[in-house]
């Protein structure tokens, strides 16, 4: 009796990590429930990556992913399958979509044809990771008069531009701006969101701490297209609930490495 | 014997190329070929020789993983067990493998990258080919491989595998103010060795100037020197313990350079400046030319030195290298706050 005790004991403790995992507030999923065709961009590996076979992606994994199949369950359906759309301007304009959601990089300031546009599900604000030694900034006007570094052309380098005495550093990659801020070359690494995570991995023992974000873009948001059975404010509706209960945090941090949205936001 | 063997190697070597030189399947290059697969110790790429029929059969080998007496030998795989080659074929001496779902399982980065890795070296180890494609499930992978545009044939294993070369070395040790700019060449030589010096006795390494796994591993870890006291503008420090002078600009250390103090204690420590400057100074008591000197204290100057050792041998003076002192005499105007440490007991 008490070895069927135990027993149960250690399949109850194996089963709790998995079901910490598991979206347990999501209602399971009614027989004929409605199937979804999501769009993918496959644009950034951290958001979203899989195997393309033709236009359908298998295998896909990565925070988008994981967001999309949750956010479908709490619609009361599943992800059918997965396409690949191949430019967001493109995906926007079409009035004939073949999918039901898309997510892919979408910018909240993007204009739209043939989709709505959720609230934004990601921020796209810039991470602030400072070289160590340097005293913790408290605001804005701390870094007016430090080194501010970015990598050309990631959207950060914009903000850098904004908010630093003398033109900030641009350089040519990640691994440059990492060695910039270790030996000290740059104050502080300005990071979009969805990288800082990747950014700053493996590295803590070299780089100061990620002392918070500054305001920049809109966020990313879903495209729902019209006429595809799924209305905008719905998906606006699971969102805001997501983000309540902690979900898209938990997402943010397995597979984007930090929650970007939990940083306070530098002003 | 030694004909024979020739004849071996060249009869391998005409499989391999016929085998490279039209598409074939799978099947199609069927005789026994010696290569290298290519395996993880420690976490570093390590090859291991294979005989197997074909190239197909070297791909096995290598899906197989580490035997048991590699794997005594600390050899390990991150392709996962049971992985299997759903097709592969060669065309124009690239290798498109396909490979099962199970290719992808798991989220380590370092381990997807570095099965990659091994899949990449291992193919372009086998004479003639001269790249390779993956594929998983008939598919091309997008963003499931770190380091790895999978859309195009793959030329090389990513270099952040392999360990660090020279030239990364030496723009570290730029980077950090060890050596200048200038001497980022990728070739060995005198100044790479005084800057790993300057950096082996910074972090309390054992002052050889040699590149060694130790100081590589360091290098690793390193951050920016900071300076020993705090205090504004421009000046110079010198550090009697570690043996290095510093150039620092507001609290930030531009320069570290590797020099030698007077033996026994002769260089006073405390604050000073540079009060004397001369291009080429004659000392008297030692009748010796002191070429760039920058004199802080008494007699007492940072100069060039044609021995300038890992420890204090001078008689007070502050040598240091030929390459170096013009550098510190440029920088040590007329006034510049020059602090002497003794910051061990």
């Amino acid at each position: 009796m008490s070895r069927l005790a135990a027993a149960l004991v250690v399949l109850a403790a194996l089963a709790l990590p998995a079901a910490g995992l598991a979206d347990d507030t999501t209602p399971p999923v009614a027989p004929g429930a409605p199937s979804l065709v999501v769009g993918l961009g496959l644009d950034d590996p951290a958001l979203q990556a899989g195997v393309l076979r033709g236009r359908e992606v298998i295998l896909a994994r990565g925070f988008e992913v994981e967001l999309a199949r949750i956010l479908a369950r709490r619609l009361g359906g599943r992800v059918e399958r997965f396409v690949h759309v191949s430019s967001p301007g493109r995906l926007l304009a079409s009035g004939a979509a073949d999918w039901q959601l898309a997510f892919a990089g979408i910018p909240g300031s993007s204009r739209t044809v043939g989709a709505d546009l959720s609230t934004p599900y990601l921020t796209t604000d810039v991470v602030v990771v400072v070289r160590r030694g340097l005293d913790r900034p408290r605001g804005l006007a701390d870094l007016r008069s430090a080194v501010l570094c970015a990598v050309r052309g990631d959207g950060a380098e914009a903000a850098a531009a904004l908010h630093a005495k003398r033109a900030p550093s641009l350089l040519p990659s990640a691994d440059r701006l990492l060695t910039a801020v270790r030996t000290g070359a740059c104050d502080a690494a300005l990071v979009p969101a969805d990288e800082a995570g990747r950014f700053v991995a493996g590295h803590k023992r070299v780089l100061g701490p990620v002392v918070g974000r500054i305001r920049h873009g809109k966020g990313l948001v879903v495209a729902v297209a019209r006429g595809g059975g799924l209305a905008a404010a719905d998906v606006d509706r699971q969102l805001a609930r997501l983000r309540h209960d902690g979900t898209l945090g938990r997402l943010a941090r397995t597979w984007l490495g930090l929650d970007p949205a939990a940083l306070p936001v530098l002003r | 014997m030694l004909n024979s063997r020739r004849v071996a190697r060249a009869s391998v070597l005409v499989i391999v190329l016929a085998a490279l030189a039209v598409c074939a399947p799978a099947g199609a290059s069927s005789g026994s070929l010696s290569s290298d697969v290519w395996f993880l110790q420690d976490g570093r790429p390590t090859a291991a020789a294979r005989s197997a029929p074909g190239i197909p059969g070297i791909v096995r080998a290598l899906l197989a993983g580490p035997n048991r007496k590699e794997r005594a030998q600390g050899l390990r795989t991150a392709i996962p067990t049971g992985t299997a080659i759903r097709d592969l074929r060669i065309s124009r001496q690239v290798v498109t493998v396909d490979l099962a779902a199970r290719f992808t399982s798991g989220r380590d980065a370092t381990s997807l990258q570095a099965r990659v890795g091994q899949l990449v070296r291992t193919l372009r180890d086998v004479p003639g080919v001269r790249g390779v494609r993956v594929r998983i499930e008939g598919g091309v992978p997008i963003g499931l491989f770190p380091g790895y545009d999978l859309r195009r044939i793959v030329r090389e294993a990513v270099p952040e595998e392999t360990a660090s070369g020279l030239r990364d070395v030496q723009e570290l040790l730029a980077a950090l103010g060890f050596m200048a700019p200038t001497g980022v060449t990728g070739q060995p030589g005198d100044e790479t060795s005084v800057a790993v010096l300057a950096f082996q006795k910074w972090s309390g390494l054992a002052r050889t100037g040699v590149l060694d796994a130790q100081v590589t591993s360091a290098l690793d870890r390193a951050t920016r020197p900071v300076p020993m006291l705090d205090r504004p503008g421009k000046r110079v420090e010198i550090l009697l313990g570690r043996q290095v002078a510093l150039e620092i600009v507001d609290n930030r250390v531009e320069r570290v350079f590797h020099i030698s103090s007077g033996a026994a204690g002769r260089t006073p420590s405390g604050a000073f400046h540079v009060y004397r400057k001369e291009r080429m100074s004659w000392s008297v008591p030692f009748s010796t030319w002191m070429p760039w000197a920058s004199y802080f204290t008494g007699g007492i100057a940072l100069h060039a030195y044609p021995s300038v050792p890992a420890y204090p041998a001078s008689h007070g003076c502050v040598r240091m290298m030929a390459r170096d002192a013009p550098l510190m005499y440029a920088f040590a105007t007329y006034g510049t706050p020059v602090d002497v440490v003794r910051e061990y007991a």
